[in-house]
C-alpha cells in the first residue's frame, strides 16, 4: 500500500497506513484536516478522504517523522518542566546597595504568595499538556503557559523593586538573576514547541508588552539596574546604537558589492575557485581581534603617507579598520552562499534555457538570478547577524558602537552596563534577522517559497 | 481500395540538416563515433537505441549545445559552427529529456518563454499558450497558472513539449517527450502529433525508448548503438529487413504486428459501409454474406453491428470506445477493435463519433502480406 497525503504530495510512505490514522496524526500535530489519496503502486489514485484545507507541513515528510516529532514534543515538555524546576533553585534577582557594591541574591522564597503562584502556573500547565497531549485543545495550554510565563517574571520584578529600595536605601538597584533567565529559557522552549504562532499568542505578547509599559510608566521598574545605566548614558546611548547600525550597514554594503560579483566570477572560472575559497578559509580562521589589530599598522602607515586619506576618516584606529575587518569577515558567508545558490540550480533548467536560444546574459537574468536570489539573501542574512555581533569589537581599536557599553562596563565592573550593551546587541540582531526574513520571503519567487523556508 | 504505401517515400525529401562524420567525446567516453545523419526535411526522424547510445548527444549537437570534436553539421548552406548559436536555437524547438521547466515561472510563462524572447505581441501570445496547452491535452483554465512543482511528471513533460512548440519553429528536437506519460495519454498525444505533423510538416528529430512509438511516428527510423548508427531507413524497410541480429532483437518478436501500426485506417482501407437507422433488410445484409451492417442512431453514431456467422445473424452492441476506431487509428488498433467486437470488420467514426467507414479483417490480412 502506498499513500500520499496531498498538500501537493506531503507524505509518501510505502508502509501501510490507514486514513483514520492520518487524521489522527493531523490532529496530533494540530494541523488542519488533510486530503489523502490512497492507492496501490501502479494504480490511479483513488481519493479517499477530502477536506477543506491542506496540510501545513513541509513536503516529503515521512509518517515516521511525524511520529518521532510527536515523541519529541513529549520529551520537550519534560525538558521544559525540568528547566522550570531547576530555575526555582537559583536566585530570581540580585539586589545591590549601589552601582558597584556586592550582590545580594534573592530567591522565590522571599516572594509573596501571589507572585509565587503566578510563577508556578506555567509549569503546571505544561505538566497538564504533557498528560493530555492528544487533543487539539492542548495547544491552548501552550499558549497560556507562554503568555503567563512572560507575565510572571515581570510581576516578580515589579514586586521586588519597591521592596529593594525600602530595605537597601535610595541608591539600591536590582537585576534579574540566573533563576529568572532559566525560567525565561523554559518559556522560550514553550514557544518553540508550538506548531504555529497564532493570533492568540500575538494577543498574549501584546498583553505582556502592555503590562510592561503600564508598570514601567508607573515606575515599577525604576530601580532596575540596566534601566538606571541606560538613563545615565542619556543621548549617548542612541548615538552608539546608530553608530553600531552604521558600522554594520557599511560593512555589509561593501561585502555585498564585492562578494556577489566575486561569487559570479568564482562560479564562471575554475581557476578563481581554486584561488578564492582557500583564501576565504584562511581569512575566516584569523581571530576577530587579531584581524582588527593587524589592520592598524598598514592603515596607520597609509594615512601617514597620504594625509589626504585622514580627512576621509581613514586612519589606523577608529571605525575604518573596523569596517574593513568586518567586511572581510562578511565576505565568507556572502560568497559561499551565493556560490552555492548559483551552482545548485538544476542543470536541466539552465540547459533548457540555453536550448531555447537564450543568450548567456539572458540565462543569468531570466533563470540564474531569480533562482539564486533566496540563497544569496540567506548569505547576506548570515553575514548581517554575524557582523552585528562582531561589530562589538570595534571599540577595541577605538571605534564606536555598542561595544563601548560592553567594554566600558567591563572596565567599571558594572554588570548592568555590560548587560545593557549585550541586550541591545541581541535586540538589534533579532530585529535585523526578522526584517531580513521578511525581505527574503518577499523577494523569493512565489513557487520557491515553500521549499526555501 | 487504396492499399499502397502509407507515407511518401524519403527520396522526395531533401535534407537541409546534415551531420557529417561527427564525433563527440566527454573526456574518456566516446559518446558519438563518426555519425553521419541526413535529417529528411518536413519528416519525422526517430532515434532509438539502448540507454547511453548517444541519442541525446546527437540532439545536442544539432542545436550546438554540445561541441563536436570532429566532423561538422550543416544547416542549409552554412555550417552551424559558423552560425550564431542563439539564432540557430530559436529556429529549433527543444524538448529536453529532463523537462527543465523554469521552477519560478507558471506554466503559462514557461510556454510563453520563446515567443517572449522573440518579442511577439502580448495578445497573440496569450492566445497561443491556450492553443498549445490544449494541443498537449492540458486544460488551459486549470494549468495556466500552476507552477511546475504542482505538476505530475507527465504533465510537466507535456508542458515541456508545448514550450518547445512555442514559437512555431521549423525544426523540432524532442528528447523522449512522452516518456513519463501514461500509455493512454501517450497514445492520444501520438495521435495528436501525427495529426499536426500532417498539417504543419515540421522537420522533427524525435528520441524514444519505445519501439512501438518509434514505428508509429517515424518516417525515418535511426537505430543507434554505442555512439554509432546501426541502421537508418524507413520503418517499413527496417521491419521487413533488419540489418543484423541486434536490430532484430531490438524490434522484438512481434515484428509483423508492429508493421500493422505503420498503417492508419484512413490511408489504406476505408471501405464503403452499409448502414441505416433500423435493423438490416435482406438487401442490406444478404443471407450468408460476410459483410457487416451498422445500425446508427439519429446522430449517425453506430450503436449495433450485424453480420452473418454460421448461418445466423448476430448482433453486437457497440458500447465502448474500444469497439470503434478513428481515421487516424493504426491497423493494429483496428485489429484489436475487430477482435473485441467479434465482427469481421470494425466501424470507423469521426471526431464526433459519427459513422465514417469500416475496416475489414481481410484488408488487414492483405496488407500484412504485402
Ligand atoms: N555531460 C556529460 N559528461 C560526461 N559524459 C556524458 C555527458 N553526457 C553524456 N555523457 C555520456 O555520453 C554517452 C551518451 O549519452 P546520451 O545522453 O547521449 O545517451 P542517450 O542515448 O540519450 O541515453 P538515454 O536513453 O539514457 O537518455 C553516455 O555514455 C553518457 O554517459
Ligand atoms: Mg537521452
Amino acid at each position: 500500500m502506498y499513500i500520499r497525503i496531498y498538500n501537493q504530495k506531503v507524505v509518501k510512505t510505502t508502509r501501510s497506513v490507514d486514513i483514520g490514522r492520518c487524521r489522527h496524526m493531523s490532529e496530533e500535530l494540530d494541523s488542519p484536516p488533510l486530503t489523502c489519496y490512497l492507492h496501490r503502486i501502479g494504480e490511479t489514485p483513488v481519493e479517499t478522504e477530502r477536506t477543506e484545507q491542506a496540510f501545513a507541513l513541509p513536503m516529503g515528510e515521512h509518517v515516521g517523522q511525524f511520529e518521532s516529532r510527536l515523541n519529541f514534543h513529549r520529551k520537550l515538555a519534560a525538558i521544559v518542566l525540568l528547566v522550570f524546576a531547576v530555575s526555582f533553585f537559583f536566585p530570581f534577582f540580585f539586589a545591590r546597595e549601589n552601582r558597584i557594591s556586592a550582590e545580594i541574591p534573592g530567591g522565590i522564597a522571599e516572594l509573596a504568595l501571589l507572585p509565587t503562584l503566578l510563577l508556578l502556573l506555567p509549569p503546571t500547565m505544561i505538566l497538564l499538556y504533557a498528560l493530555i497531549r492528544n487533543s487539539r485543545r492542548s495547544e491552548w495550554l501552550l499558549s497560556f503557559a507562554g503568555t503567563l510565563g512572560l507575565l510572571a517574571p515581570l510581576a516578580v520584578l515589579a514586586y521586588v523593586g519597591p521592596r529593594v529600595v525600602s530595605t537597601l536605601g535610595p541608591f539600591a538597584r536590582y537585576s534579574p538573576g540566573s533563576g529568572m533567565y532559566l525560567y525565561l529559557t523554559a518559556v522560550a522552549i514553550v514557544y518553540l514547541m508550538k506548531a504555529r504562532i497564532r493570533i492568540g499568542d500575538y494577543i498574549g505578547l501584546a498583553v505582556a508588552l502592555a503590562v510592561v509599559l503600564a508598570l514601567g510608566h508607573q515606575g515599577s521598574f525604576n530601580r532596575l539596574g540596566i534601566l538606571l545605566e541606560a538613563r545615565n548614558f542619556g543621548t549617548r546611548l542612541s548615538r552608539e546604537i546608530l553608530a553600531h547600525i552604521r558600522i554594520t550597514g557599511i560593512s555589509i554594503g561593501i561585502s555585498v558589492l564585492v562578494g556577489i560579483p566575486l561569487a559570479l566570477v568564482t562560479f564562471q572560472s575554475r581557476r578563481m575557485r581554486k584561488l578564492v575559497f582557500p583564501l576565504l578559509n584562511v581569512l575566516q580562521t584569523i581571530p576577530g581581534i587579531a584581524l582588527f589589530g593587524l589592520l592598524i599598522a598598514p592603515l596607520a602607515a597609509l594615512s601617514q603617507a597620504f594625509p589626504q586619506l585622514r580627512e576621509w576618516g581613514i586612519k589606523g584606529i577608529g571605525n575604518t579598520p573596523a569596517i574593513i575587518a568586518l567586511s572581510m569577515y562578511a565576505l565568507y558567508p556572502i560568497i559561499r552562499y551565493s556560490f552555492t545558490a548559483i551552482s545548485s540550480i538544476d542543470a536541466s533548467v539552465v540547459l533548457a534555457a540555453q536550448g531555447m536560444g537564450m543568450s548567456s546574459g539572458q540565462v543569468w537574468r531570466i533563470v540564474r538570478f531569480p533562482l539564486a536570489t533566496p540563497g544569496i539573501l540567506h548569505g547576506i542574512r548570515v553575514a548581517l547577524v554575524q557582523t552585528i555581533g562582531n561589530a562589538t569589537l570595534a571599540k577595541l581599536i577605538g571605534g564606536d558602537g555598542l561595544g563601548v557599553l560592553v567594554f566600558e562596563g567591563l572596565g567599571q565592573a558594572s554588570v548592568d552596563m555590560v548587560l545593557l550593551g549585550m541586550l541591545l546587541i541581541i535586540a538589534l540582531t533579532v530585529a535585523a534577522d526578522r526584517i531580513f526574513q521578511i525581505l527574503i520571503t518577499v523577494l523569493t519567487p512565489v513557487s520557491l517559497r515553500r521549499e526555501g523556508a | 481500395m487504396t492499399t499502397g504505401p502509407v507515407r511518401p517515400t524519403l527520396e522526395e525529401s531533401p535534407s537541409f540538416l546534415k551531420a557529417e562524420h561527427i564525433s563527440v567525446r566527454y573526456g574518456e567516453t566516446v559518446a558519438l563515433n563518426d555519425v553521419t545523419l541526413h535529417i529528411p526535411t518536413n519528416r519525422v526522424t526517430v532515434l532509438i537505441g539502448p540507454s547511453g547510445c548517444g541519442k541525446s548527444t546527437t540532439l545536442r549537437c544539432i542545436n550546438a549545445l554540445v561541441k563536436t570534436s570532429s566532423g561538422h553539421i550543416d544547416y542549409g548552406d552554412a555550417s552551424i559552427q559558423a552560425m550564431s548559436e542563439t539564432d540557430l536555437r530559436r529556429n529549433m524547438g527543444y524538448a529536453i529529456q529532463s523537462v527543465g521547466l523554469m521552477p519560478h515561472m507558471t506554466v503559462e510563462e514557461n510556454v510563453d518563454l520563446v515567443p517572449r524572447l522573440l518579442g511577439w505581441k502580448r495578445s497573440e501570445r496569450t492566445e497561443r499558450v491556450s492553443r498549445l496547452l490544449k494541443l498537449v491535452r492540458l486544460d488551459p483554465q486549470v494549468y495556466r497558472n500552476k507552477y511546475p512543482h504542482e505538476l505530475s511528471g507527465g504533465e510537466a513533460q507535456r508542458v515541456g513539449v508545448a514550450r518547445a512548440l512555442g514559437a512555431d519553429p521549423p525544426v523540432l528536437l524532442m528528447d523522449e517527450p512522452f516518456g513519463a506519460v501514461d500509455p493512454l495519454t501517450r497514445e492520444q498525444l501520438q495521435d495528436e502529433f501525427i495529426r499536426i505533423q500532417r498539417q504543419l510538416k515540421k522537420t522533427v528529430v524525435f528520441v524514444t525508448h519505445d519501439i512501438d512509438e518509434a514505428v508509429r511516428l517515424a518516417d525515418y527510423l535511426v537505430i543507434m548503438k554505442d555512439g554509432m548508427i546501426v541502421q537508418a531507413d524507413t520503418p517499413e524497410q527496417i521491419l521487413a529487413a533488419p540489418a543484423n541480429e541486434f536490430v532484430e532483437r531490438f524490434l522484438g518478436p512481434d515484428r509483423s504486428l508492429k508493421r500493422l501500426s505503420l498503417f492508419t485506417a484512413d490511408h489504406c482501407c476505408l471501405e464503403q459501409v452499409v448502414s441505416g437507422t433500423g435493423k438490416p433488410s435482406e438487401a442490406q445484409l444478404p443471407k450468408g454474406s460476410n459483410r457487416c451492417y451498422w445500425q446508427v442512431d439519429a446522430d449517425g453514431k453506430p450503436i449495433m453491428g450485424f453480420t452473418w456467422i454460421h448461418n445466423r445473424i448476430i448482433e453486437r452492441p457497440i458500447t465502448s470506445s474500444t469497439h470503434t476506431v478513428q481515421p487516424y487509428s493504426s491497423m493494429k488498433e483496428c485489429m484489436s477493435a475487430i477482435l473485441s467486437l467479434g465482427m469481421p470488420a470494425t466501424a470507423v467514426v469521426d471526431d464526433d463519433g459519427r459513422l465514417y467507414g469500416e475496416v475489414r479483417f481481410e484488408t488487414i490480412q492483405t496488407i500484412s502480406l504485402s
